[in-house]
């Protein structure tokens, strides 16, 4: 165990500091702790060191050497080391707090201090918070650093997006940026992602100038979909007027009523999200206008309260 | 995250803490063991194992050259290669600049403080200026229950139950106010109830501090764990709702607390979930429609033909 340890330690200082790629032959030739002799021996452990490595986020390239065939190895500076953001205490002291103070899964926001120095001064009093962290949002993240378009399923699509920023709101996380397709700005929700984006080539795009990712969510989520927009009066009862303008914004109020209830309304992009909200209100809503959204509602109910037929459904 | 062998810890330790020492050169043993979380035993074992470590041919002026004083003051030879931190992996990157941005978006932040400042240079050294954004809202009484909490006061509220789709008003004490799920939420002794509740911020109508100030009991979740266990507790006395779901409305069994949940052919599951009010049951029986068929009690399916007529009864 201190044997591989030192070996890391070692590989990871020689990979760093050699300024041509060495082939495994030279690495093991004067490499302390040594490798095996045995040459699949050797070749095995070598990936396993390569492969914790990696995990720490020590990327090694392998580079073509001549015309051999032979391929060597190295850690390049600038895969390395951080650029320097010159943390002050203060600001050193300010992340220990937040890392205390937010939650997420995992410890990678921990680990992450500690390569910027460690804790510095207290920790907060108790967390307060706690985000959804979700399986490829570290994938996105770096394809956002990195300037390159990711391409994924999305509902059935595919979709290929210049990524600018991930962003949680609602308690979910989204990436934003620009839809090649489209050729249009758009937010995707990053669990709706089927399986993991793939990642081009970095550097393909160039973000406009102080983009704000957040920007590129609407102001709530009724509004997305790509349904023909329909423009929707709904009526809110006192009980859950004050909520719905809320969570809506005071911009959709159309109509304030002396019972207290509210007339709001609303941009409808997509019909399923619209239903599931009015229906969130219970009897405490009605669909004013237009006629069209007003009679899919009745009609969606009038199946609901049709008496039991016996049959099973679905 | 996977488990990883723990050569692989250390050495992410080591190679975090040789630059700290090397840019630091008057450090001690106690000052780095709590500043990388690790005992100085362990610290000590690290530090003896660098001096074994350096570039071919391991002759002296290749090996790392380490000096404890009898003081514990701590330094570091022989290690330029060492000399600046490693970058951040994306994982790490993400989870700081979220949790900064997290508690930087709270309501009475300093948006030009020490944290603000630290965000901007991280984005700046990893290369994504504004790349990440973390809303959390604010709710309109969120700074009543900060308020209280802090103080110990007792807080009166008109509070809209959810799950019964009924209005109370009850007087509270606030023990811990945090954000989980994207929304705000306040764990406190409800005097009403006379026991520990939580109570979701946006769904108070009104919020009176009442001037009368309360014994601060353990508050939920100080042994730890995680908060958003404090939102999704189902009451094992709730009654309970078998419903066969379409594979559409496996939205439900990803989001909501369940007992059980059996998939069935064709993509559909079969989920006990827990009801922890009538209102709670018609909402979903409502938004699910045919997507969802109530197995067990049959009054759960009466009660969402009672729902849907009631609210039928506007549209005649």
């Amino acid at each position: 165990m201190t044997d591989r340890l030192e070996r890391l330690v070692n590989l990871t200082a020689t990979l760093l500091a050699t300024r041509k790629p060495l082939t495994l032959d030279q690495l093991a030739e004067r490499f302390e702790p040594p490798y095996p002799d045995d040459k699949a021996a050797r070749r095995r452990q070598f990936e396993r060191d390569k492969e914790t490595l990696r995990d720490l986020g020590i990327p090694i390239t392998v580079e073509p050497l001549g015309l051999g065939g032979e391929q060597g190895y190295r850690i390049r500076p600038e895969d390395y080391y951080l650029p320097d953001p010159g943390l002050t205490p203060e600001e050193r002291a300010a992340l220990h707090v937040a890392v205390t103070a937010v939650r997420l899964d995992g410890d990678e926001a921990r680990e992450g201090l500690r390569k910027l120095g460690g804790l510095e001064g207290t920790a907060a009093d108790a967390p307060f918070a706690e985000l959804e962290t979700t399986p490829s949002l570290a994938a996105l993240f770096d394809a956002v650093a990195r300037r390159a378009p990711i391409t994924f399923d999305y509902r059935g699509e595919r979709r290929s997006l210049e990524p600018y920023g991930v962003v949680l709101r609602w308690g979910h996380w989204y990436v934003v940026g620009h839809d090649r397709d489209r050729d249009a700005a758009r937010a995707f929700r990053v669990d709706r992602i089927d399986g993991e984006p793939e990642v081009g080539a970095a550097g393909a795009f160039e973000p406009p100038p102080d983009v704000d990712p957040g920007a590129f969510l609407r102001a709530d989520p009724l509004t997305y979909g790509e349904d023909q927009p329909r423009i929707a009066r709904v009526l809110v009862d006192e009980p859950r007027a004050d909520w719905v303008v809320e969570q809506l914004g005071e911009a959709v109020v159309a109509e304030r009523r002396v019972d207290g209830s509210v007339v709001v309304e609303l941009s409808v992009v997509n019909r399923e999200a619209f239903r599931t909200f009015v229906l969130e209100l219970l009897e405490h809503a009605e669909v004013l206008e237009p006629a069209e959204l007003r009679a899919e509602l009745v009609t969606w109910l009038e199946a609901i309260a049709a008496p039991a037929t016996g049959e099973a459904g679905p | 995250m996977s488990p990883r062998p723990l050569a692989g810890d250390r050495l992410r330790r080591v190679l975090a803490l040789v630059p700290w020492v090397l840019e630091h050169p008057d450090t001690t043993l106690s000052e780095l063991a709590r500043r990388f979380e690790v005992s100085e035993r362990d610290l000590e074992r690290d530090l003896e194992l660098l001096p074994l470590c350096g570039l071919p041919p391991y002759t002296a002026d290749r090996l790392i050259d380490v000096w404890v004083g009898d003081d514990g003051a701590v330094s570091i030879r022989l290690a330029e290669y060492f000399d600046r931190p490693l970058r951040l992996t994306p994982g790490e990157g993400v989870a700081l600049l979220a949790a900064g941005r997290a508690l930087l978006a709270v309501p009475g932040s300093d948006e030009h403080g020490a944290l603000a400042r630290a965000l901007d240079k991280l984005e700046t050294a990893v290369g994504a200026r504004g790349g990440v954004s973390v809303e959390v809202g604010g709710a309109t009484h969120l700074a009543t229950f900060q308020a209280a909490a802090e103080a110990h006061e007792c807080v009166e509220v008109r509070y809209y139950s959810f799950a019964r789709d009924v209005e109370t008003t009850r007087v509270i004490e606030p023990e811990r106010v945090f954000h989980a799920f994207g929304s705000w939420y306040v764990a406190a002794w409800c005097r009403l109830a006379a026991g520990e509740r939580l109570f979701r911020i946006d769904r108070v109508r009104a919020a009176r501090a009442t001037g009368e100030h309360f014994e601060p009991r353990a508050r939920p979740g100080d042994g730890g764990g995680e908060l958003g266990d404090l939102v999704y507790r189902p009451d094992p006395s709730d009654p309970r709702v078998t419903l066969r779901l379409a594979p559409e409305a496996a939205w439900v069994v990803e989001n909501l607390p369940q007992d059980s949940a059996r998939p069935l052919a064709g993509g559909g599951y079969e989920v006990v979930l827990a009801v922890s009010g009538p209102a709670f049951l018609e909402r979903l029986l409502l938004q699910l429609g045919p997507l969802a068929t109530v197995v067990e009690p049959p009054e759960a399916a009466e009660s969402a033909r009672a729902a849907a007529r009631r609210i039928l009864a506007r549209y005649r």
